[in-house]
């Protein structure tokens, strides 16, 4: 087989991101350049104070969450990249429930727990400013971000060579010259991708300034929404999109030579168990164990207030749970929590689906042709550049007519899917890329074809990075709200998922805060499953 | 310990998860001293190494250098030099950089570094290599550089980790006798790991047999050689081991004689026989399923797998330690 064919592996990932994102959002955008006017017309929007403000904001959230993220994130990485050992797998599946979370399950918990009523804010006054507004914001961006840095520094700190540090040691370096000299850069430089990351996620945040400080604090992304969904201006929604998309290229640029630089570090011959260089300084693990508390603290607080009732009002004990059969909740959403519960599940089912095969099709291109693969996982991050609602906006305009009535479904698959995909092969890629070439190279001189030899060594072998990738790509499907809430909402009705009913309960005129508070504590215990899974199986999620 | 000792390693034990990888190990290494570590992979060789400069724990044992005791000393106070097979240069400090860095993390001044990284890249022989980077050296190369930074500080005491099991055969010989000549040449001890007993005997000036996880034999090479302490220790060492009188018997192939079957001690059937430079190697499967090497002049008749010959051998090595010999 020929390298150009052994390419071929490539096309149906790179045929997905194109069909399914890259293209409908440059359609999308065109149009909505053309039809606002040009370049003039972008200026104009641009001189739209409203418009102004929301690039400010988006740059100011950006920026704060990155700082926070990174300030919080670095030290954790170090410890669980350097010092955690066996425990790392348990520490990483804790810190990663916040980022599987729907970004509107963490706004709501952020307001429960440091809001004036919140079960923190009530008791302590001065953690009120992270209850709402800016630095309700910032909060909720940091903790869902905070994992991304710690573990991208953690394969920064993994990629440094033991070696070096073992000779720089016994050449007499202290342990901050080891550090300057050895493994400072490549785990800065985790930390650095680990930083845009946030930043991009931050920036392009939708549920958090929505929820938690409304108008005045909206990002692009929610002006977007706002343009094209409540003041009916899709052109100019249209064009702001394509502001977003130039306003992101840098930090998406930047990101991805980042990512690759890091890849690279880890995709050399397999190594030994890294070893672990004692408990680790002092204030690392005082700041490890401050977030890994504030994420328990989080999540405990939704799990909490899901039984207590303490959002209702009502203060009985497991009144949401009982809601939950309701017939309100279907009057008041359009759909009933069980039908949430199915169309969550069933999405999320084929979204993991969809990773699986295009993960395994791409795998053998990335494994056989390597140099030529080398632009795919840009390729796949794609989406980090066009964001949920332009991607479900351009979804929705150019797929929506085609695939109109029930098969609209597919939208929403196609979605969450893309924009879980990248994240969640890499666990995969990992794997893959430290399969030694000799099983297979034996397969095929005993005369199997190569994809069939590729399945029977390479992919038989990473079955555990497999399961992982699938838990975590069903996982981000879970909690994928952005998309999800404008497809459910005018393209796709009646297919609201779990996320979606969850904000619609608590909009003006519904106020089932109870109902609320339970969906959010379900979504808590299904990702908390979901990565108990991928821990007890000894596995990790790679980022 | 006594003035002449450099290194002395008492009831040295390391487990992992409760497997003893080390079983109280004692050794001396004097000053100028160059001993060589010898025993098969996994025998415990380079946590033995990791354990004396400080990278891994012990479970109990002690590490006296120059006179003082190491336990709570880190790796970096220990001075003691660590060459391991994996070079480990800086990639991107050039080769006179990555030699001066043990002398600036020690903060000498910068013309004597500057005078160190030359007269110890004149001894490894890559004077005027100073400013090419890591990737543009071959393996020897780079481990010729790795073994002046590791001399550059002027340690005592160098424990080298199998440093040239990754070089091509025929650089290693070459590379083996500059390692030795530098060493002497900086009044450096050394401890050298390797699982070649080839190399081994060639280099050492006493020799340390690890079995195990235990030491189990040591002495000046000639008298190991002499005297294997068990028949797993003979057949590492390239003996065969054969029935004796009193129990089994080290020989050496050079001492095994073919003759027609019957005539011998054993007989045995042919599994391989063919020319080695200056002599013939034949393998051979004796009826009780013992198997023997013999090495035979060069001119000597060649012998076709499946013949069945009688095995003879002219003389024999004792096995077991001498009563009163010291480990």
């Amino acid at each position: 087989m020929t390298e150009r064919r052994r390419l071929l592996a490539l096309l149906p990932a790179a045929a997905f991101v194109v069909a399914v994102a890259i293209g409908p959002a440059a359609i999308l955008l065109g149009r909505g350049i053309a039809d606002g006017g040009g370049i003039a017309g972008l200026a104009t929007l641009l001189g739209d104070p409203l418009n102004r403000t929301a690039v400010a904001n988006s740059l100011l959230q950006g920026a704060l969450s990155a700082a926070g993220a990174v300030v919080l994130g670095y030290p954790v990485g170090l410890y669980l990249g350097r010092y955690a050992g066996p425990r790392g797998g348990v520490l990483r599946a804790v810190l990663l429930v916040p980022f599987l979370l729907p970004s509107v399950v963490m706004a709501f918990a952020i307001e429960g727990l440091f809001g004036p009523g919140g079960t923190v804010g009530a008791v302590v006054p001065a953690v009120r400013a992270l209850g709402s507004g800016l630095g309700g914001i910032v909060a909720a961006n940091v903790i869902f971000n905070l994992p991304l840095v710690a573990l991208l520094t953690a394969v920064g700190v993994e990629s440094a060579s033991v070696e070096l540090e073992d000779a720089a040691s016994a050449l007499g370096a202290p342990p901050s010259r080891v550090y300057r000299d050895v493994w400072a850069a490549p785990s800065l430089l985790g930390a650095a991708a680990g930083a845009l990351v946030t930043f991009l996620l931050s920036a392009l945040a939708f549920a958090a300034p929505l929820l938690l400080c409304g108008a005045r604090c909206y990002t692009i992304e929610a002006r977007v929404w706002s343009l094209d969904t409540v003041l009916l201006e899709p052109n100019a929604a249209s064009a702001l999109a394509a502001v977003s998309v130039a306003f992101l290229a840098v930090p998406t640029a930047l990101y991805l030579v980042l990512s690759h630089r890091l890849r690279v570090g880890r995709s050399g011959r397999p190594r030994p168990p890294r070893p672990i260089r004692g408990a680790g300084p002092c204030g690392i693990v005082a700041v490890t164990v401050g977030v890994v508390g504030v994420v328990v603290l989080v999540l405990g607080s939704v799990l909490y207030r899901s039984l207590a009732g303490g959002g209702s009002g009502s203060g009985a004990a497991a009144a949401g749970w009982l809601a939950l059969g309701s017939p309100r909740i279907a009057a008041a959403t359009g759909v009933s929590v069980a039908g949430a519960v199915a169309n969550t599940v069933g999405f999320a089912v084929a979204g993991a689906l969809v990773a699986l095969l295009l993960g395994i099709v791409s795998g053998f291109a990335l494994k056989r042709a390597p140099g030529a693969a080398r632009g795919l996982p840009g390729l796949l991050f794609a989406p980090l550049l066009i964001s949920p609602i332009v991607l479900s906006l351009a979804l929705a305009t150019v797929w929506g007519p085609v695939v109109a009535g029930p098969g609209s479904w597919g939208l929403v698959v196609a979605a969450q899917a893309t924009l879980a995909l990248p994240f969640a092969l890499e666990s995969l890629w990992v794997a893959l890329r430290s399969r030694p070439a000799g099983p297979r190279e034996a397969a095929e001189i005993l005369g199997a074809r190569p994809f069939v030899a590729y399945l029977d060594t390479d992919v038989a072998g990473s079955a555990g990075a497999l399961r992982t990738a699938v838990l975590f790509a069903f996982a981000l499907c879970l909690g994928e709200f952005t998309a999800t809430y404008f497809l459910t909402s005018f393209a796709t009705p009646g297919f609201a998922t779990l996320p979606v009913v969850l904000y619609d309960l608590q909009g003006p005129g519904v106020r089932l805060f109870a109902a609320a508070d339970a969906v959010a504590g379900l979504l808590v215990l299904v990702s908390l499953a979901v990565l108990a899974a991928v821990a007890l199986g000894g596995r990790r999620v790679e980022l | 310990m006594s003035s002449s000792e450099l290194l002395r390693v008492d009831g040295l034990c390391v487990d992992w998860d409760g497997r003893p990888v080390l079983r109280s190990v004692g050794l001396r290494v004097g000053a100028n001293e160059l001993v060589v570590l010898l025993g098969p992979n996994g025998s415990g060789k380079t946590t033995l190494l990791r354990t004396i400069v400080g990278l891994e724990r012990p479970s109990s044992g002690r590490v006296w250098f120059d006179g003082q005791e190491l336990r709570d000393r880190p790796t970096h106070r220990r001075g003691i030099g660590l060459l391991a097979q994996e070079p480990a240069l800086f990639p991107r400090r050039s080769v006179a950089a990555n030699v001066a860095y043990g002398l600036e993390v020690g903060r000498r001044p910068p013309a004597e570094v500057r005078d160190r990284v030359r007269e110890m890249l004149a001894l490894v022989g890559l004077a005027g290599f100073d400013d090419r980077p890591p990737t543009a050296l071959s393996g020897g190369e780079r481990q010729r550089v790795a073994l002046a930074r590791t001399l550059a500080p002027r340690p005592r005491l160098v424990l080298l980790d199998e440093p040239f099991a990754a070089i091509d055969v025929e650089r290693r010989a070459e590379l083996l006798g500059d390692f030795r000549r530098a060493l002497r040449a900086t009044g450096t001890a050394a401890v050298h790991v390797t699982h070649d007993r080839e190399e081994g005997f060639l280099l050492a000036d006493r020799v340390l047999l690890l079995w195990e996880g235990a030491l189990v034999q040591s002495g000046p090479p000639e008298a190991v050689l002499r005297r294997p302490v068990t028949p797993a220790v003979a057949r590492f060492l390239g003996y065969n081991v054969l029935p004796g009188a009193d129990g089994p018997v080290a020989v050496e192939p050079h001492a095994v004689r073919l003759g027609p079957p019957g005539t011998g001690a054993v007989d045995a059937e042919v599994l391989a026989d063919g020319p080695t430079g200056s002599e013939r190697r034949t393998y051979l499967l004796a009826g009780d399923g013992r198997r023997i090497e013999a090495r035979r002049p060069a001119a000597a008749p060649s012998l076709s797998p499946g013949t069945i010959v009688g095995v003879t051998w002219t003389e024999t090595v004792p096995i077991g330690a001498a009563v009163g010999a010291p480990v």
